[in-house]
């Protein structure tokens, strides 16, 4: 290393200087963007009984935006929020399954993938029955299962 | 008087010599009379062309009013749903390929390649004659894009299927 | 003497114009140099300039459409709070009861799609006479910036009406950065403000579109012409074949 003389110590300072400075700025100015919101609309939502889940067709529960489905003697939490890019699914009756209106993704009413440019299937809330009543975590999303495979 | 000092020729001070091209470079400098003054050739003109921008403008905002929605529902997403029109092409693409190509790859290459392209087109031609590659994939280009977009804004209906404008209207500005 | 001569030579004519009536080329020169905008124009221009087979004056037509968006997006601020609970009712108070509103506000819009379109088409005009080339390749550079400048200042305006419109077409061009590799996520949290789009996304969007967007495409605009300024006497290669592109 070449030896540092006052000029070239100085003139490579006052660059650092600023190169920290800018990037004290960065940090200052993301931290004050940063939204500090937990995730979810309400955390923990109740909802209605499991008898009262129907075992065709879907409950929309509109505080935790998204649907209750029973599979199989199975209630299913699934966030209305399509997994392509954000629009809202509705459940299409007619055809039995949801269908979203921005690209045209479809999805079963078991949540899985059928077509459409959504990289995966419905996401879906944890549920927990609570004093007889459904309880949907709205905290977290469960990614939904990908193309061609079906929830477990 | 001779002057002793080299520096003065005449009556000026020589402050140096340098080797190479004179500061315009290569360059033709133009003749005085392929100019004009700016002052008022150019001033007039560019005032006539922003009084008819204004006046379009104006018009169009006497005869057509801005579109307003419904207030906004996060609980109903219309159907179809229209990206403002510059972005239609986005979105038609968005319905063919995976978010990560038509939301991201898309987008950034063409924004980096618009960028790139003076370095990439080194041809310092302007005759339209020698610069057809760059000329023809630009136009292809934009072709593609102007297509997409209008695919987008008006062919596009319900559930993003396909439609004719003259049956059914879909677009939204 | 000319009233305007008389204004001009007076004492405080003289401290405030500092050039003579533009009568003489001299004259005329001198007054750029005394204007602050006409500083921003050359003193002469090469022929094809003034042409509008050259130019098609669309850079102009931009700049004036980001003029009148400037002053009708003013008068539309003292009428427009930008929150979820008002926005709404006080575009519908533009509309209905602010005398010109509607007309304000239609002309907003139309300008807006306007100068997207001037812009792009500039772009293509600008790049078919190969204007883009050296030494000049640095100002198109600045000019995409403008072009990306200028989309981004209307994709956050299309927000701010919150009907259903702007709202699902934020939610998902706001969904597309959630995309990108590594940061998407912080980017889109960093847009919305919250987890879906809300209040708080409502009041970024309308910062970016009234102060930090506008400030930024004055501060890269003025550059733009600026260098075109210094480049304008060029004679480039062949610039005959140029006009006829
Ligand atoms: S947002 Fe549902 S298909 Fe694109």
């Amino acid at each position: 290393m070449s030896e540092m003389t006052r000029r070239s110590f100085l003139s490579t300072a006052w660059k650092v200087g600023f190169g920290l400075l800018a990037a004290a700025g960065v940090v200052t100015t993301f931290d004050l963007l940063k939204p500090h919101l937990a995730a979810g609309f309400d955390a923990i939502v109740r909802t209605v009984a499991p008898d009262a889940v129907p075992t065709t067709g879907v409950l929309e529960v509109r505080d935790a935006r998204g649907y209750l489905v029973k599979v199989d003697d199975d209630v299913l939490a699934f966030s209305e929020v399509c997994t392509h890019l954000g629009c809202r699914v509705p459940y299409v009756d007619e055809n039995g399954r949801f269908e979203c209106p921005c690209h045209g993704s479809k999805f079963t009413r078991e949540g899985d993938y059928i077509e459409g440019p959504a990289p995966r299937g419905m996401d879906e809330y944890a549920t927990e029955v609570v004093d007889g009543v459904i309880e949907i975590d709205t905290t977290e999303v469960i990614a939904g299962p990908a193309p061609g495979s079906e929830r477990t | 008087m001779l002057d002793p000092d080299p520096r003065i020729i005449g009556d000026k001070r020589l402050l140096g010599v340098v080797p190479g091209k004179p500061p315009i470079g290569d360059r033709k400098q133009p003749a005085e009379e392929d100019t004009v003054m700016v002052w008022p050739n150019l001033l007039v003109r560019h005032a006539v062309a922003a009084l008819v921008v204004i006046v379009i403008v104006v018009l169009i905002a006497m005869f057509f009013d801005a579109p307003l929605r419904e207030i906004a529902n996060p609980t109903i997403t219309p159907n179809p749903e229209k990206a403002p029109w510059y972005f239609a092409a986005l979105q038609e693409l968005l319905a063919l390929f995976h978010p990560l190509v038509a939301g991201v790859l898309v987008p950034g290459a063409i924004i980096m390649g618009l960028v790139a392209l003076p370095y990439i087109d080194r041809n310092p031609s302007l005759d339209p004659r020698k610069r057809q590659i760059a000329r023809t994939a630009f136009t292809v280009f934009m072709v593609l894009w102007i297509a997409l977009t209008l695919i987008g804004f008006m062919f596009r209906g319900e559930n993003w299927s396909w439609v004719w404008p003259w049956e059914e209207w879909h677009g939204e500005l | 003497m000319k009233t305007s001569e008389r204004i001009r030579k007076s004492t405080i004519g003289s401290s405030f114009f500092r050039s003579p009536d533009r009568v003489t080329e001299r004259d005329r020169a001198a007054g750029h140099w005394s204007n602050f905008l006409l500083h921003l124009y050359p003193v002469r221009v090469r022929k094809v300039e003034i042409t509008f087979k050259y130019t098609a004056f669309l850079g102009v037509a931009s700049v004036v459409l980001f003029g009148i968006l400037t002053v009708t997006g003013i008068f539309l601020m003292f009428f427009y709070v930008p929150s979820p609970t008002y926005a709404y009712g006080d575009i519908q108070t533009i509309q209905n009861e602010v005398a010109f509103g509607q007309f304000l506000r239609n002309m907003h819009r139309w300008a807006a799609h306007l100068m997207v379109l001037a812009v792009a088409a500039h772009l293509a005009r600008v790049f078919y006479r190969g204007a883009y080339k050296p030494p000049k390749e640095f100002n198109w550079v600045i000019g995409v910036v403008l072009l990306v400048l200028t989309l981004l200042l209307s994709f956050t305006g299309y927000l701010l009406p919150w009907d259903q419109l702007a709202y699902w077409a934020v939610t998902v061009g706001t969904a597309m950065a959630a995309y990108v590799p590594i940061v998407g996520d912080l980017v889109q949290e960093l847009m919305l403000g919250g987890p879906t789009v809300g209040s708080a996304t409502l009041l970024r969007f309308y910062v970016l579109h009234v102060a930090v967007l506008p400030v930024a495409l004055v501060g890269v605009l003025t550059v733009h012409i600026w260098r075109w300024r210094k480049d304008s006497m060029l004679t480039m290669d062949s610039d005959q074949g140029a006009t006829d592109a």
